[in-house]
């Protein structure tokens, strides 16, 4: 059912999620789930990052100015996931709620 | 191509590392008020200032600002008559810094308000962004 879901909402593939480093995400042609995932893979990569930077700014090899700024950037894509992922999660349970 | 208000946050980023460094140079200059030669007739600490300079980050295509060089104040330095001192010329006077405290404590209030400025775009762009995300969330 869930593929059918991801097959149904293909025309809405091309259009990039706008939040995040956007410029890594190459939507994949037709597909939904796998530009989904690829939005996904980037936006876990920035949350990488700013792990990554907390901890170098606790070990004193970066400015706080930098780590503050990395780690801005992984909240914000850490919102913006969890925003859609309860979209996506709201629109499902929509559908499980469908009349039959 | 990076989104306005993250580009925003980076840039502001810049400009706190750039007036951080600008009050780097302020404390050395404070610091070394009165730092004299070490043998007669010697120069002394030389007052030193900063220069900015826009670097173009080619990957976001953001204009970044940092700090290109700093650069040594050639303005004449202070004369005090002190025949003791192992700095001394043949007359006695001792060269002293040309660091001017007023000068140096205006720089350095200048950095910090371009600090706080630099700060407050940050702010106002975070809070756009979560503003923006929050539109994903309640209706």
């Amino acid at each position: 059912m869930i593929d059918r879901i991801g097959g149904a909402l293909s025309a809405l593939a091309p259009a990039p999620a706008s939040f995040g480093r956007t410029q890594d995400v190459q939507p994949a042609a037709g597909n939904f789930s796998s530009t989904l995932a690829s939005v996904v893979g980037s936006a876990v990569d920035t949350l990488r990052q700013g792990e990554a930077a907390g901890i170098a700014g606790i070990q004193g090899q970066m400015s706080p100015q930098r780590v503050v700024e990395q780690v801005l950037a992984a909240e914000r894509t850490l919102q913006a996931a969890i925003a859609v992922r309860d979209k996506l999660v709201g629109a499902y349970l929509e559908i499980n709620r469908m009349q039959i | 191509m990076l989104d306005p208000l993250s580009a925003a946050m980076k840039i502001a980023g810049s400009g706190l590392e750039a007036q951080s460094m600008r009050l780097r140079v302020v404390s050395e200059n404070l610091a070394n008020m009165e730092s004299a030669g070490r043998t007669a007739g010697s120069d002394p600490y030389r007052r030193k200032t900063v220069a900015f300079t826009t670097e173009l980050d080619r990957l976001t295509d953001t204009p970044l600002v940092k700090v290109d060089k700093t650069i040594a104040d050639p303005s004449p330095f202070r004369l005090e008559f002190s025949p003791g001192h192992p700095a001394a010329d043949a007359k006695g006077y001792v060269k002293l810094p040309n660091v001017n405290m007023i000068v140096e404590m205006a720089d350095m209030r200048q950095a910090n308000r371009s600090y706080e400025a630099n700060l407050q775009v940050i702010k106002q762009a975070r809070d756009m962004i979560s503003m923006t995300i929050d539109m994903l969330r309640s209706q």
